[in-house]
């Protein structure tokens, strides 16, 4: 085993453009937030959220300056303790939405499910990592990789909340694809995905919950329910669409500022965005997200091993996945699910996973040159 | 080993790099799509989410007698509605809040809200119509609950201060219906609109009605006023300077009582209509609130038939009125000399038919003065002999029966004065027996029976123009003088005058004033120092009458007549369906318009409580 590792000076070391970048987007997310919020009398969204931005960057300080290593050794217990609170919390939640995935810890609640994720991410590139193999994954280690990820993923649909279980797919998934598979068995997942999943969600569509149901049709045909989940669709197009190519200004947007836009400082923020910042300010926002991701990935070519290589790769997976599901969303390319956007939509939990990931992604980068 | 690991990790994140560029590029493009190529529509949109045009009525124009007394006016009326757009309770639960205290069952709410369930959603639903001060009480005490489902909406109804005073000269208004919508200019009139149904309220709509307003607000999600950017103040409509004068319609009202029947009085030198009085009516108030069905079905069933305007949309046979007319064209076609007698023994025979007078044993020897005071009829069977069909129709016309007067109302009917063609033409698919033209009907025709008929105001007005020396005005309720005015382009009354000699004026006119003075059968239309001649008419009727059990077959009662008899001023017609005789049963009515005005002219017409006078333009 290398000799413990003591990352070279902190100031000079940290990514700072890579932070930069992220700071700016929770910037622009907090200001769209007290925009969607400010004529709501009594809310405190704004403040909220300016407070886990803090909290989240603090949080990301701490975990970039932990060796990922030593992270990657606590993992077992970090795993079975994140299982347990898993389990605990559809007993101790309120129900949110349909869903209970919340849980109240004093003044402030907290949805696990999300935070959990990085917990996981560390877990598979743990597992994956230690394979230190050149070739194609076996079935054996593809089955392993999966109960790392299903077990979680089944505890929070039983929620039920599908929009997160889902989200840990791509953890799942981009592990396996960096780690090696068979182009036969990408082909024939590929294949799988495009045929069988439409079919079987519509044979399996009893099983499905109402919510979930009703989504999918939705998805299929909008104008179907101008009341219900398409109308929040409609809304949101009718917000991005108007806000042409500079927007209608900060505070101005018609469709964000008299409330006819749905969830708009959480799932929809992007859509006050699009009606107050124009095509202008989607370029920017999608830019910066899109640096961070470009970003990450640079990192995680220049990590000093594959665990650092997998983790970023996972918390790569996990950023990207709520970026095109959300971003999707918004314009009516991909259903309503209940995902939000990194560093953007309100809400503490998603705030600090994105900052936890980052800390991660950092970590690994300060730790490059050794060796 | 680890190296080579690495290497191969490192080319499957690069991998990576492009899938990222690739997705986030369509993403964009799918960003360009909205907020470039379509964005024109999506403000449009946006548009149509936040603002709301709301309609701010404007007050209908008053309707004022000839002396700028209200007939009717305005008043402030309020309305429970709903609105279904957005409603947060259902229908049951509405019933069971609100139903007790608006008295109202849940059927009553389904049959209000199923009767505008095919209207957009936004549009207020009138729950319960013209609310008073607890039912308002009691929905704003709910606001909270009831946010801005169900409210209080302010409305200008009409208020008609006389009741069923002159109502179907005056009518009602209520609301456009969709046929009417489509013929009318779309930028004017829109759907829930309150227009003229009836009477001048339908003839003057145009000018009644105002031009509405709007404000334009931005709403938010829930429909609340956020910014008034637009508004534009409605602008009333005009009052109606309307020729009716309540004193005389009240007289004339009154003096019906509850007869069936009608009379009417035109002033002569202008054609101005004093008095439209038809019996049964009706209160047009109860169509200012909307009207239930089973009141508007009760109104309708009754077999008197209150909708009609029994001065202008029914004919009847004028009887011995017509005699008048038959003396006038016997003298102007030379047939009748003021000096010929006839001996009238009770009965005549003319070609083969027997014809008898209405008084057995007959009037002796009658000159044409006696015949009229005394109005025989085989004096005027002799007439209509010597005259024919043909020239009794020419002369009828040329007087002015037997066509419309073009009064400023709709639904005038033209009366019928009949000839061997027309007989010809509406009995063509009978048999040559059937189409041919007795001599028997032109003796019918001479004393004002058989098929000819005409209105109420056709009598006035022809006698009218007679007295007058053959000078017709169309009869109008308005004078489009008082509309020029205004700024409305009218067409101008135009008289026409037809030949007619002074003496054949004199001679008839005389007569007349015997039929009221010298012991005739018009008696009772009698004004002390008021000069008035006339004519009563006793019109058998033929066939089943549709209403009464008693007096079947009873005859129809006429009374026609002017004052003063030189110089006429005013001219009358009085018409009781199944009144008898028109000496006792119309001339009585006559005597009450004929009165009142004599006392109006002469400053003995005490100044009554009345109606508020109206504040008018110079």
């Amino acid at each position: 085993m290398p000799a413990p590792l003591e990352a070279r000076s902190f100031g000079k070391d940290f990514d700072w453009t890579l932070f930069g970048a992220a700071l700016l987007l929770a910037l622009i997310g907090l200001t769209e937030i007290y925009s969607a919020t400010m004529n709501i009398p009594g809310d405190v969204s704004f403040m909220k959220q300016a407070i886990f931005v803090t909290a989240g960057i603090a949080l990301m300080f701490v975990i970039a300056s932990v060796d990922y290593h030593s992270v990657s050794e606590h993992i077992p217990w970090l795993y079975l303790g994140s299982l347990a609170v898993l389990i605990y919390t559809p007993l101790a939640a309120r129900r949110i939405a349909g869903a209970k995935s919340w849980i109240d810890l004093g003044p402030v609640s907290v949805q696990p499910s999300e935070i959990i994720k990085m917990v996981v991410v560390v877990a598979m590139a743990r597992y994956l990592s230690d394979l230190h193999m050149k070739g194609y994954l076996t079935l054996n280690q593809i089955l392993k990789a999966a109960v790392i990820c299903a077990v979680p993923m089944g505890l929070i649909l039983l929620q039920p909340d599908m929009g997160t279980a889902l989200s840990y797919l791509p953890i799942l998934g981009v592990g396996l694809l960096v780690r090696g598979l068979r182009p036969t068995v990408i082909v024939s997942v590929i294949l799988i995905v495009v045929l069988i999943v439409p079919i079987s969600a519509f044979l399996l569509s009893d099983y499905l919950k109402a919510h979930q149901k009703e989504r999918l049709l939705t998805f299929i045909d909008p104008s179907r329910d101008p009341q219900g989940k398409g109308f929040q669709v409609q809304q949101s197009k009718i917000a991005i669409g108007s806000g042409g190519l500079a927007g209608k200004g900060i505070f101005k947007g018609s469709q964000n500022q008299l409330g006819f836009l749905p969830a708009r400082h959480t799932d929809f923020i992007f859509s006050v965005v699009g009606e107050e910042m124009g095509f202008i300010g989607v370029l920017g926002t999608l830019g910066l997200l899109g640096f961070v991701l470009f970003r990450s990935l640079h990192n995680a070519q220049t990590a000093r091993d594959s665990l650092g290589l997998f983790i970023i790769m996972g918390v790569v997976g996990v950023y990207f996945f709520h970026l095109v599901v959300n971003v999707a969303m918004v314009i009516g390319f991909f259903p309503v699910v209940g995902i939000p956007l990194p560093f953007l939509s309100y809400g503490g939990s998603s705030i600090l996973t994105a900052f936890i990931g980052l800390g991660l992604v950092i970590n690994v980068r300060r730790r490059r040159y050794v060796n | 080993m680890r190296r080579e690991e690495l290497t191969v990790l490192r080319l499957r994140v690069n991998f990576g790099v492009y899938i990222v560029g690739a997705v986030l590029l369509s993403l964009v493009a799918g960003f360009w799509h909205f907020q470039i190529a379509q964005s024109r529509r999506f403000v449009e949109l946006a548009d149509k989410n936040r603002f709301k045009q709301i309609q701010i009525i404007a007050p209908r124009g008053r309707i004022l007698d000839r002396e700028n007394r209200v007939l009717v006016d305005n008043r402030p009326s309020y309305n429970v509605v709903y609105v279904r757009e957005g409603a947060q309770h259902s229908l049951e639960e509405l019933a069971a809040l609100l139903g007790p205290g608006l008295d109202m069952s849940l059927e009553d709410f389904k049959e209000r809200v199923d009767k505008s369930k095919n209207e957009p959603k936004f549009r207020p639903i009138i729950l319960k119509e013209d609310v008073d001060v607890p039912d308002i009480a009691f929905i704003n005490a709910r606001k909270l609950e009831l946010r801005d489902e169900v409210f209080v909406e302010y409305q200008a109804r009409r208020k008609y201060l006389e009741g069923d005073l002159a109502v179907h000269a005056i009518g009602y208004t209520g609301e456009i219906t969709p046929d009417e919508l489509k013929n009318k200019d779309p930028k004017l009139y829109r759907s829930g609109d309150q227009i003229g149904k009836f009477g001048l309220e339908q003839r003057y709509d145009a000018i009644l009605r105002g031009k509405d307003g709007y404000r334009l607000v931005i709403v938010d999600n829930r429909q609340r006023e956020v910014e008034q950017p637009g508004y534009e103040q409605p602008v009333g409509g005009n009052d109606l300077h309307t020729t009716l004068d309540l004193d005389l319609q009240r007289a004339a009202e009154a003096a019906l009582g509850d007869q069936v029947g009608a009379a009417v009085a035109l002033e002569v030198s202008t054609g101005d209509v004093l008095v439209m009085a038809s019996k049964p009516g009706f209160d047009p108030n109860l169509f200012a609130t909307r009207i239930s069905a089973s009141a508007y079905q009760e109104l309708n069933r009754d077999p008197r038939k209150v909708f009609r305007n029994r001065v202008i949309q029914d004919h009847y046979a004028p009887g011995s009125v017509f005699k008048i007319f038959m003396a006038a064209a016997g003298l102007e076609a030379g047939v009748l000399d003021p000096l010929d007698h006839v001996n009238c023994t009770g009965v005549v025979t003319i070609d083969g038919v027997t014809k008898s007078c209405w008084k057995a044993g007959g009037h002796g020897s009658v000159g044409l003065y006696e015949a009229i005071v005394n109005s025989c009829n085989v004096f005027f069977y002799n007439v209509g002999k010597k005259l024919d069909i043909n020239r009794i129709a020419q002369y009828a016309k040329q007087m002015g029966l037997g066509r419309k007067t073009d009064i400023d109302l709709f639904g005038e009917d033209a009366g019928l004065i009949p000839t061997p063609d027309w007989k010809a033409r509406v009995y063509r698919t009978k048999s040559k027996a059937d189409q041919k033209w007795y001599g028997s009907e032109t003796l019918d025709v001479s004393i004002g029976q058989g098929a000819v008929s005409v209105t109420v105001l056709q009598a006035a007005w022809a006698m009218g123009g007679l007295a007058s020396g053959g000078r017709l005005l169309p009869p109008h309720l308005v004078d489009p003088g008082t509309l020029d005015k205004d700024g409305f382009v009218t067409q101008k009354l135009v008289p026409s005058q037809y030949t007619i000699r002074a003496s054949t004026v004199d001679v008839v006119s005389r007569g007349m004033w015997g039929v009221v003075n010298e012991g005739g059968t018009g008696t009772r239309a009698s004004v002390d120092g008021f000069d008035v001649a006339g004519k009563t008419g006793t019109a058998q009727v033929v066939g089943k009458k549709s209403y009464g059990k008693d007096e079947d077959f009873e005859d129809n009662a006429w009374f026609v007549g002017f004052a003063p008899y030189r110089n006429p001023e005013i001219v009358v017609a009085a018409f009781v369906e199944h009144g008898g005789h028109g000496g006792t049963a119309a001339a009585p009515i006559a005597h009450a318009i004929l009165d009142t005005y004599y006392r109006k002219k002469t400053g003995q017409f005490g100044a009554q409580a009345n109606g508020p006078i109206a504040q008018v333009k110079p």
